[in-house]
């Protein structure tokens, strides 16, 4: 039996309110589950967002002092569901 | 015991009303941000309401009981989970050793969560306090936030755990959370027509500032003020701008503090004295206000109070952690 694996698309989301520092990856890239992909400035701390799959960069949807409320997604993943 | 997992973004031990008496040593008073959420948080595992508990900022704790307890949460409206399952919060939990507690992100309004242990944590008080001072790295927990591998040992319950469970926070007791937070302040010492105009003041309290994202344990830092607000013309940046005056002792915790253009409520760890002028102090009964106050996301307005009244809210507020707020 083959199986096939669904290709999917998934946001990593800000986990706090805060500045976007930085993104720290490129659409293209390819990322792994618990790699840093982007960075949130809140409470003077640098506070590390990492992705929850292995995937591909998409769209980097943040930039450098963005104001991001919690869940806003600030990079978008194409993701197998076998991941 | 508790074994932390993931220490979140922010996590304490804090208790209240923190360390007094040091502010002619620098130090300042810490303190649970939020002294009422962790007032009730205590009331509901049988501790009395300043004991320590957790204070959970911004989320993502996660750690691991290792025996059986009572614990109660309370704080930003998105209820952590107990092996995968919601509880509820503002009500006494029963949690088994190896229950592990997991904290998400914040909820729609509100920063922080308390976490309310029967038998409050066991670290040594230091001057008197068993509250972190973060930036001075004393006190708590070896004078940090938790991290993976910590391990936090609980005191003596009051009583034993069948008789904590079923206590309930009565609905119209538990604090109203929003994302603008209207604070009742005293003006001055630093007021109009010496230092502000009456222009400023009336600016100061009416308009509702933001609170900026480099908010912290120190200082709530609000949105910029006009440059109206300030009597005097001179000055510039710097040194010489009209906010900066001598050197005098803050009226800790709760003096706004204007830097440069931008008003600064010194609060938990903030400093105990400098050079900026200090153009009103926010009242003790609404501190746990401002500790609820999410940065790049909620308002601050502020409110003008009598003494009198300010004095009747902190008396007030001491009645709150009793047994009739329970259902």
């Amino acid at each position: 039996m083959i199986e096939r694996n669904t290709v999917m698309e998934k946001s990593v989301d800000a986990c706090v309110p805060g500045l976007c520092a930085r993104v720290v990856v490129n659409e293209g890239d390819k990322v792994a589950k618990g790699q840093e992909v982007a960075v949130i400035n809140c409470m003077k701390t640098e506070i590390s967002l990492t992705s929850e799959w292995d995937g591909i960069v998409t769209k980097v949807l943040s930039k450098e002092w963005d104001e991001l409320e919690v869940g806003m997604p600030m990079v978008m993943l194409k993701v197998s569901d076998g991941d | 015991m508790l074994k932390v997992i993931q220490g979140g973004i922010e996590t304490l031990v804090e208790d209240w009303p923190g360390r007094l008496g040091f502010l002619g040593k620098g130090m300042a008073p810490s303190g649970a941000f939020d002294n009422v959420a962790l007032g009730y948080a205590n009331l509901l595992v049988g501790n009395a309401p300043g004991e320590a508990g957790l204070e959970v900022t911004a989320g993502f704790f996660e750690a691991e009981f290792g025996v059986d307890t009572v614990i109660a949460v309370t704080g930003t409206p998105n209820p952590p989970a107990i092996n995968g399952q919601h509880i509820a919060m503002w009500e006494s939990v029963q949690v088994r050793k190896g229950d592990v507690i997991k904290f998400s992100h914040i909820g729609p309004c509100g920063f922080r969560w308390y976490i309310g242990i029967a038998g409050s944590i066991d670290v040594p008080p230091y001057l008197g306090s068993k509250s972190t001072c973060i930036f001075g790295n004393y006190g708590g927990f070896e004078g940090r936030k938790l991290q993976a591998g910590d391990v936090l040992k609980f005191g003596t319950p009051c009583c034993k755990s069948k008789d904590l469970l079923g206590r309930k926070l009565k609905k119209e007791v538990i604090p109203e959370y929003s994302r603008e937070w209207t604070l009742r302040a005293i003006p001055g010492p630093n007021t109009c027509p010496d230092y502000a105009t009456e222009e400023g003041m009336e600016y100061l309290f009416t308009h509702s500032f933001k609170v900026q994202h480099t908010s912290n344990r120190s200082a709530y830092r609000l949105e910029a003020l006009p440059d109206s607000f300030f009597s005097r013309l001179d000055g510039g940046v710097g040194g010489s701008h009209p906010s900066n005056i001598i050197d005098h002792g803050y009226a800790m915790r709760g003096a706004l503090n204007i830097c440069g253009n931008t008003p600064v409520l010194l609060i938990a760890d903030g400093p105990t004295l400098g050079g900026y002028m200090c153009a009103s102090s926010v009242i003790n009964a609404d501190l746990w206000k401002v500790g609820q106050g999410a940065p790049a996301r909620d308002f601050i307005k502020f409110q003008m109070c009598s003494q009198d009244e300010a004095t009747q809210a902190r008396i007030d507020q001491t009645k709150l952690f009793v047994e009739a707020a329970l259902v």
